[in-house]
């Protein structure tokens, strides 16, 4: 019924799905403008996939994968809570670039740009998703669980609390909220999500190297956001599903992937570009980008 | 050893101080991130690539022509930046919208130029010269000679010169500045031709050092702007300090770490000035 590349673009979509929420709770409701969103997303990869290739089961990996790149967040946050705007953007990014350097660097654990193969793909009571369609369904499940629980995230009295803090942090300190501690558990609970779905793309494509995870990665995601409008979750959901799937027509037309490569970046920096000067809430976004 | 590492840490420096010192002048003026100044010196470097090796141009007749079309490309930036600000943008989106445009620019010199590294073979590979024990290249001491004849010139633009004073008058007060009949339009225009220019001539002297490739605008951005943190963000005397700073300990980290981790060193760098003096060396806090 579906054919198997409609299979493949529909678990990215998946895959961008909880990286783009994830990210838009830290962005969107948060305030907290994280430039270091794929420095997660690589954390929960390499994590998910080196204890897998060490023979732990796939559950073991998955969530051990969130869980440290959680633990990253809380260590992000430590040095950049008092930051706001540009800086807190330029330090973010400048983390991405540390924890690319490592991967890149500590061959002792990650191999380097040789990157890891073999890596495993999930299973679970016995049950192995080796075809394509049955990891569509994971990744549908796992997706959807993750919109809930981050919805219901936003919707609880923290969620209130988050919004707050973006809107005026100084406000939310003299109610007596400590905003380190909530800023701080707002970017573990980003980060844990973008681990989980690093966790997926490891286990779906089978091999990582430093390569998946640099800035150009981070472009897709940011315009996903951005166009799918701060503080909002459908818009992010729709955004999702329309800018990985925008693309694709170029390869069916018969384009040579080393114009496929450039020409998906640039409709991508293009259309951020245009959303900025033209639409700068997004399509469904209620707040602006301070 | 400790003098090769040093020629090396000066080599770097000088090189980062000729991306940070545009940056920077940008920002002072400005006040925003202009990321995409890193692809400004890609496209520099691709321009005179195109006119001297493709076109088979004279070279000096390609590097001053190569300067020409890069300050005419910064301002053609400048007007997209422009349609923002006319719109009320926040710095942030701003940056965002830099950040798009660097990944936008790298792309289509990808397009064009496809990804395999480019060399200009202007200068012949010269056997270094040895100074107590040290190797450097002719071409690496006229990088760091140029680029200290640049900061200069630039330096004297900013102080004496009446686009200069102009140029510090907005970047201290644009309200105040406008008031005495400055247009910040004209003066913002003026910082994208100048620190287009500088990320020209930087682009130049970097093609003729390094290889070309499409992604080597987002390399040294990057630790353009880590300079510029360290040295006081818009301060353009401390965004060269901090670039040579820069240079130095990547060099004599080296001496602990692995080559692969320099950038890793350069970022540690950055965060331990974000978290301890965030106004960098220079700086002064504002209120």
């Amino acid at each position: 019924m579906f054919s198997a590349y409609f299979i493949h673009l529909l678990i990215l979509v998946g895959i961008y799905v909880i990286l783009a929420i994830s990210l838009q709770l830290a962005v969107g409701f948060t305030g907290l403008l994280n430039l270091g969103h794929i420095a997660f997303y690589c954390v929960g990869a390499y994590t998910s996939a080196l204890l897998a290739l060490a023979g732990f089961p796939f559950w073991f990996a998955f969530l051990s994968a969130g869980i440290m790149a959680m633990l990253f967040g809380f260590l992000l946050s430590i040095p950049t809570n008092k930051l706001k705007g540009d800086y807190l953007a330029l330090a973010t990014l400048g983390f991405s670039f540390v924890i690319y350097a490592v991967a890149l660097n500590w061959t002792g654990l990650t191999r380097g740009p040789l990157g890891l193969p073999g890596i495993p793909r999930p299973s679970l009571a016995g049950f192995v998703f080796s075809n394509n369609f049955s990891f569509l369904i994971l990744t549908f499940v796992i997706g959807l669980i993750s919109y809930l629980i981050i919805k219901r995230i936003i919707a609880s009295p923290f969620g209130k609390v988050l919004e707050a803090v973006r809107d005026d942090e100084l406000a939310t300190k003299v109610l007596g909220k400590n905003t380190f501690k909530i800023k701080t558990y707002a970017l573990g609970i980003s980060a844990f999500f973008a681990g989980i779905a690093g966790s997926l793309y490891a286990h779906y494509i089978t091999f990582i190297d430093p390569s998946s995870f640099t800035l150009l990665q981070l472009i897709p995601v940011l315009t996903i956001v951005i166009i799918g409008g701060l503080a909002s979750l459908k818009g992010t959901v729709i955004a999702s599903i329309i800018l990985v799937l925008l693309p694709e027509p170029l390869r069916f037309i018969g384009f040579p992937s080393s114009i496929v490569g450039p020409a998906r970046q640039i409709i991508y920096a293009l259309l951020l570009l245009l959303i900025l000067i033209y639409k700068p809430k997004g399509f469904s976004g209620k707040v602006k980008l301070e | 050893m400790f003098l090769q590492l040093l020629i090396n840490g000066l080599i770097a420096g000088a090189i980062y101080a000729l991306v940070a010192s545009g940056f920077s002048l940008i920002y002072s003026i400005c006040k925003f991130v202009h990321f995409a100044h890193g692809a400004v010196i890609a496209v520099a470097a691709y321009i005179l690539y195109a006119l001297f090796s493709l076109l088979g141009m004279n070279f000096w007749l390609a590097v001053i022509l190569t300067i020409i079309l890069i300050s005419i490309f910064g301002s053609v930036m400048n007007l997209i930046y422009k349609q923002l600000r006319k719109r009320k943008a926040s710095n942030v989106i701003l940056l965002i919208a830099s950040f798009a445009l660097l990944i936008l620019i790298e792309s289509l010199i990808l397009l064009f130029f496809g990804a395999d590294v480019k060399t200009i073979g202007f200068i012949k590979i010269a056997k270094g010269l040895e100074i107590l024990g040290a190797i450097i290249t002719p071409l690496q001491i006229f990088i760091v000679i140029s680029s200290f004849i640049l900061f200069a010139l630039l330096f004297f633009l900013m102080k004496r010169t009446k686009i200069g004073k102009a140029m510090r008058a907005v970047s201290d007060n644009k309200d105040v500045a406008e008031i005495v009949g400055i247009s910040s339009e004209r003066i913002y225009m003026w910082a994208f031709i100048i620190g287009s220019a500088i990320a020209g001539i930087g682009g130049i002297l970097i093609a003729l050092e390094q290889n070309l490739e499409p992604m080597m605008g987002t390399h040294l951005i990057i630790k353009g702007f880590t300079a510029a943190i360290i040295g006081g963000i818009g301060n353009i005397p401390g965004a060269i300090l901090g670039a040579f700073l820069l240079g130095f300990s990547e060099n004599f980290g080296i001496w602990f770490l692995p080559s692969g981790y320099k950038d890793a060193i350069a970022f540690v760098i950055l965060f331990i000035f974000l978290l301890f003096r965030p106004q960098g060396i220079l700086g002064i806090r504002k209120k």
